[in-house]
């Protein structure tokens, strides 16, 4: 499509109408677990739960793998993140109602390894989507990347 | 000079990167490496750490994580090593299709229908499947029967969808009416570019 201002417009009034769901609840979920292998799981207000293709994913969702296993995730803004083994990411923060322009990503990946496909919200406002790690922060201006942390000195 | 101590998964290559860009840094292996997106433009990533700011632009290249150091390139062999199992779970990127209809009512164009099926076949690659269906009308008539057609249209595609019956399904559907114009045109206009669903399969 070369005509993607349409397709942004589409997605603010979408979200204009999603806006009463949103002030009801935090327990929307932003996105859903798409393919797991070996142990993994997803952590959301102390509650954990192993992660299987569709599992939800919230705010606040501490999402980990164990040594040997992996996991994809696609949020509902289109951005998708894949986690290698032994990795740890915390989704710190996720809003995506571009009407009132409430925009934003912020992760936190403490280790392991992470592949990272930008969505909408990276589109509408590159300043609001970060992946904070243990030695620097990441800003994400639209765009595929791969971060490795490694184990801690 | 010394060296970081590798960890386990230090590669070679890794350890060759280092060296060449001149950086004995202490931190362990952690870096980041831009790549292309789906669509084959590269964006851009910008590192801040307590060691500096790095912007990478280019694809293949990588930065400590610090901020410290010159951005250098990463070997292909690198970046598979260190990431083949991140890379073999990533999910399908979404996809977006757009159905148009026929002047006034729920009747796809005969291309859409071709597409339509296009679209269902897709669907089943996608485990999971969380779709987004957007109904759309031409500028045609009132505001109120315009909001209704669209979402006519949203629901009839939805329906379709549905039928797929796959396993942890979620559909959302939506009307804009014809508030949200693929192609801008007067009140009063029809135009088939217009009278659209949008379908976001993820």
């Amino acid at each position: 499509m070369s005509n993607s201002l349409k397709i942004f417009g589409a997605l603010m009034v979408w979200s204009l109408a999603a806006v009463p769901s949103i002030c009801q609840a935090q327990a929307e979920p932003i996105g859903y677990v798409k393919t797991v292998k070996g142990s993994a799981w997803v952590t959301t207000s102390g509650q954990r739960v192993p992660a299987q293709q569709g599992t939800s994913v919230l705010m606040g969702s501490q999402l980990k793998t164990a040594a040997g296993a992996s996991m994809g995730v696609t949020f509902k803004d289109d951005t998708v993140m894949s986690f290698g083994p032994d990795t740890e990411l915390t989704v710190d923060e996720y809003l995506y109602a571009p009407a009132k322009d409430q925009l934003k990503l912020a992760t936190r990946l403490d280790k392991g390894t992470l592949t990272y496909v930008s969505g909408v919200i990276a589109k509408l406002k590159p300043d609001a989507v970060s992946v904070k790690t243990p030695s620097g922060i990441i800003g994400v201006r639209g765009t595929s990347f791969m971060v490795k942390v490694g184990d801690a000195e | 000079m010394k060296l970081p101590i590798p960890g386990p998964r230090l590669s070679a290559g890794l350890i060759l990167v280092a060296l060449l860009a001149g950086c004995a840094s202490q931190r362990p292996p952690s870096y980041v490496v831009l790549l292309p997106s789906p669509d084959g433009s590269v964006g851009q990533v910008i590192i801040t750490g307590q060691r500096g700011q790095k912007v990478l632009t280019e694809a293949q290249q990588g930065t400590w994580l610090d901020g410290g150091g010159a951005p250098f390139t990463i070997a292909r062999t690198t970046i598979d090593s260190d990431f083949d199992a991140a890379l073999a779970a990533r999910p399908l990127i979404p996809e977006r299709f757009l159905l148009y209809f026929d002047v006034g009512g729920t009747v796809l164009t005969t291309e859409s229908r071709a597409v339509l099926k296009q679209l269902l076949e897709r669907a089943r690659s996608f485990p999971a499947l969380d779709i987004s269906v957007v109904g759309h009308t031409d500028t045609l008539g009132r505001s109120s029967v315009n909001d209704a057609l669209a979402l006519r249209r949203a629901r009839y595609i939805a329906g379709e969808l549905k039928r797929l019956d796959a396993k942890d399904m979620s559909i959302a559907v939506e009307s804009h009416g014809k508030r949200n114009l693929l192609v801008p045109t007067p009140d009063e206009t029809a135009e088939q570019r217009n009278r659209r669903v949008e379908v976001t399969l993820r």
